[in-house]
């Protein structure tokens, strides 16, 4: 019933996600937008790569459900999980630096927005996706 | 019922069917037996895009390469795709 | 009073038969959620009202006929070990096919008890089981147990010493059809003239297997005295037919019964089809594995530094203090210069170290190791390896030694030998320190960088080797692809906490005992012949190093090195640990010393790394290998082959990292 909510929130995470992917990736290339260090995008391709890799699953998700086939749904509950999870891990890096940073002294020329990337601030609409409809979600999972 | 016989490594993803004969030689055969391929077990292709194709044999999934679902022969039971 | 009960685990793969050995013994071994975690028969013992308990338990097999190194195993046990009891843990979610088991155990006439497992997953998905009833139709007594949460252990136990104590029975055998029956006939005539044999097994067993074409039996009955009778019986019948119709039989007398034990449905799309619909989807497959490695990655080597520093400045302060207040001097520079800092060195890394078996216990734990080795199989095929040798690969990561156990799920020979020879290039956890301290030192802000394309080159190495030895020494086709996926599980808190603390304590206790007395010795090396100066060209270790730099020289490596090499043969952690004892780290930590040293680049930390990446399998790896080839002849070869690779690729690492760092 709420398919066309899920089709728009994994359009625009899977866009917003595909793109910040990209933009890392041409950054960590070609170095050459500051203005994209001021959007909290920096150069890396590596999570550059993952961006782009959840972006897709987003929408691959979105282009199946667009066509009308149920198949898609799993690609939206996977991206968002996947989402969640490497936002979760991407938190404990920025924890564990600032963490480290204090430890050795440097606490005062550290700042947290040097760390800060899309993966961690993307991953808060998918922490909202998951509480919309990680319920109906993991039912199967408990039930499998 | 049936509508003649094929090997399930050419079924499309979704499709039920009815396994008729496995051939699949020493040892091979005796897994592929106590896994639940024996002639009547019904048969659903989970997933077939790959070198590999994910089968269900009642409520167990199971990977097997192409080369093992060419000697899996099964029927396509009529009103299923 | 009472003499010991030897019970037998068995059943088919990943049916929860360790976790129910662990509630039964108390013991910890090693669970997981993918087929083939077991691979050797563990034993533990147990004592309930006055009666002992010795339990076996044995690897999954899905039948009495054995196809793969750890089925033999089971195979083996139950049928020339005679346990008193068997005790057949059945999956309750997937019936059918667990019974097909039970219906080869009852010929073998052995007494027999089911354990009904995961009953509680079974009820929940709505499939209550009517065991009682079901135990009625098959004459076997049939407990209701859930492993993870310890019931019906006790019942357990009381079924198998009522068993244990009658007469072998079970008449209750399943009729193959007349044609099938009159061949069965034909050979048990000529089997009971063998009494060796038909003292052993139950001729009607013996020759059903007969029938079809079990080899091993075979195997058996050849040489003895109904060996010529029996041949040609067999020679006149095609027993591919006899076994597929038998099967048949079988699976007939099972869904005889089944409807009248409990609701047949099979579930259509169920959670775990919807996310290996993701997750193997044909593009996005690969991409979402390493997206995942990548998080792995970043888990391990960022989130573990704090704990890291603290690690780190505490043992820099205790070796001060005990160099500086510990009278005599020399016990002072034992325990400081030797000990703390040999031993310190190492124990910095227990951080990433944990952190890296919690996730390779995640991954094992979830299921999704299963999927790793599907989505893998296609590449892996290309280069001579069936998907399944690459569950060992990513075990490699933790540790070699379990990693080359888990080979024997791969069924044929040759594969397996491919697998267990190439695991070692895989980076194992006692690997990680020497990265992280030389990348840490030389390398900087891009040391991330450094440490993943040392395991790429790890996996390369491995990958091209295993394409190599296809192509000339064992060639051969690719053992087809057969694995179960099981459902996807909600790796419990507890339980991966615990495997990460059982795999990261052995880590401790290594550092508690191999790498304390790697440490020692190099201190005593670097110490003596008494009044020298510590660590000098003119101490032992000074002279071991200068007698072996010659070989190491053109790698730019210098007599320090050389030493810490050698000594890494007992453990790879070994290698930072003598470096800690040499370079005496004292007020200054290693990392800082060793940047300081002059005969060190960052060319050449890169070229060490890759040495210690390939260079050999460590001592207990070298063990498995001889146990699992079976050879000395390959266990050699392995290292040899190590040697080369690593000796070579160094070199050209080392003169080729100058002109793309900069001599940074």
């Amino acid at each position: 019933m709420s398919n066309g909510i899920k089709i728009l929130f994994g359009a625009v995470l899977g866009v917003l996600y595909a793109a910040c992917g990209l933009l890392q990736v041409v950054q960590a290339i070609f170095g050459t937008m500051e203005s994209l260090e001021a959007l909290f995008i920096p150069g890396n391709i590596f999570s550059g790569s993952v961006l782009l890799v959840i972006g897709t699953v987003f929408l691959t998700g979105v282009r199946k459900l667009s066509i009308g086939t149920e198949e898609g749904m799993p690609f939206i509950y996977v991206g968002i999980l996947f989402s969640v999870g490497i936002g979760l891990v991407e938190l404990l890096a920025l924890c564990a630096l600032g963490a480290d940073a204090y430890l050795v002294g440097e606490w005062a020329d550290w700042s947290a927005a040097d760390a800060v990337n899309p993966l961690l601030y993307l991953a808060v609409i998918g922490v909202l996706g998951l509480l919309a409809w990680g319920k109906e979600f993991f039912r199967g999972a408990r039930a499998a | 019922m049936m509508e003649g016989t094929c090997p399930l490594a050419l079924l499309a993803a979704g499709t039920e069917a009815k396994v008729t004969d496995v051939r699949a030689g020493r040892g091979m055969q005796a897994r592929l037996l106590g896994m639940g391929f024996c002639p009547d077990a019904r048969v659903t292709v989970q997933c077939a895009d790959r070198g590999s194709i994910i089968v269900s044999v009642g409520d167990a999934r199971y990977a097997l390469s192409r080369g093992i679902a060419m000697k899996i022969f099964v029927g396509i039971a009529k009103g299923s795709a | 009073m009472t003499r010991e009960i030897r019970i037998a685990l068995t059943g088919n793969p990943n049916v929860g038969k360790t976790t129910l050995f662990n509630a039964l013994t108390g013991s910890r071994q090693h669970v997981g959620n993918w087929p083939g975690v077991t691979v050797e028969k563990k034993t533990g013992k147990v004592s309930r009202n006055g009666c002992e308990f010795e339990v076996v338990d044995l690897p999954g097999t899905y039948s009495l006929t054995a196809y793969s190194a750890d089925e033999v195993i089971a195979r083996d046990f139950i049928l020339d070990e005679k346990p008193d009891v068997v005790v057949q843990v059945v999956d309750a979610t997937n019936l059918e096919r667990n019974l097909y088991l039970t219906t080869q155990l009852a010929e073998l006439r052995t007494p027999l008890v089911i354990a009904l497992n995961m009953a509680d997953m079974a009820e929940a998905q709505g499939n209550p089981i009517d065991y009682r009833k079901l135990s009625g139709f098959l004459e076997i007594p049939i407990v209701r147990t859930v492993g993870t949460r310890g019931e019906g252990l006790q019942d357990l136990l009381d079924a198998a010493v009522k068993e244990a104590k009658t007469s072998p029975h079970h008449e209750h055998t399943i009729g193959y059809g007349n044609e099938a029956e009159e061949m069965i006939a034909k050979l048990t005539d000529p089997l009971s003239a063998d009494r060796t044999l038909s003292g052993k097994y139950p001729l009607r067993w013996l020759a059903v297997k007969l029938l079809e074409g079990d080899e091993n039996v075979l195997a058996k009955v050849r040489g003895g005295a109904a060996s010529a009778r029996v041949q040609s019986i067999l020679s006149s019948i095609n027993s591919d037919e006899y076994e597929a119709t038998m099967a048949d039989k079988r699976y007939e007398a099972i869904a005889a019964i089944l409807p009248q034990v409990h609701r047949t449905n099979t579930r259509g799309t169920t959670f775990s089809d919807m996310v290996d619909r993701v997750v193997t989807n044909r593009y996005l497959g690969i991409p979402i594995f390493l997206a995942l490695m990548w998080g792995a990655f970043e888990l391990t080597f960022t989130v573990a530094t704090p704990f890291m520093t603290v690690i780190d400045t505490l043992t820099v302060w205790l070796a001060e203090f005990a160099v500086a207040s510990i009278e005599p001097a020399w016990l002072g520079s034992l325990i400081g210069d030797g000990i703390i800092s040999g031993v310190g060195a190492v124990l910095i890394f227990l951080p990433n170290i944990l952190i890296l078996f919690l996730i390779l216990a995640l991954l094992e734990d979830s299921g999704y190791l299963a999927r790793a080795a599907f989505i893998m199989d296609r590449p892996l095929y290309a280069l001579g390896l069936p998907g399944k040798a690459f569950i060992p690969m990513l075990i490699g990561f933790g540790c070699n030694v379990p990693a080359i156990m888990a080979t024997r799920s791969i069924e044929s020979e040759k594969d397996r030998l491919i697998s267990i020879l190439v695991n070692p290039f895989m980076s194992c956890s006692a690997r990680l320190p020497v990265y992280v301290l030389f990348a840490g030192a030389f390398f900087g802000a891009h040391a991330g960088g450094v440490m993943f394309f040392l395991y790429v080159l790890g996996i390369a190495v491995a990958i091209a080797s295993a394409k190599l030895f296809r192509s000339t020494i064992l060639p051969g086709e690719v053992s087809p692809f057969v694995m179960e996926m099981p459902p996807y599980r909600l790796p419990t808190a507890m339980t991966s906490l615990m495997h990460m603390w059982s795999r990261g304590s052995m880590y401790l206790r290594k550092a508690g005992t191999i790498i304390l007395l790697g440490a020692m010795l190099v201190w005593a090396l670097a110490s003596f012949p008494y009044g020298v100066e510590y660590g000098s060209a003119e101490s032992f270790a000074g002279m071991l190093g200068h007698l072996v730099e010659p070989l190491v020289a053109p790698l730019g490596f210098d007599w320090k090195v050389a030493v810490a090499l050698i000594f890494g043969f007992l453990a790879k952690e070994v290698v930072v640990g003598s470096l800690g004892v040499l370079y005496g780290a004292g007020e200054e930590s290693l990392t800082d010393a060793l940047f300081a040293d002059p005969s060190l680049s960052a060319a050449t930390a890169l070229a060490l790394m890759v040495f210690v990446l390939l260079y050999m399998p460590c001592v207990a790896a070298l063990g498995v290998i001889k146990k699992e080839t079976g050879s000395w002849k390959w266990t050699g070869f392995a290292v040899a082959y190590g040697i080369v690779v690593a000796w070579v690729l160094a070199f050209v690492v080392g003169h080729l990292a100058p002109f793309f760092i900069g001599g940074a």
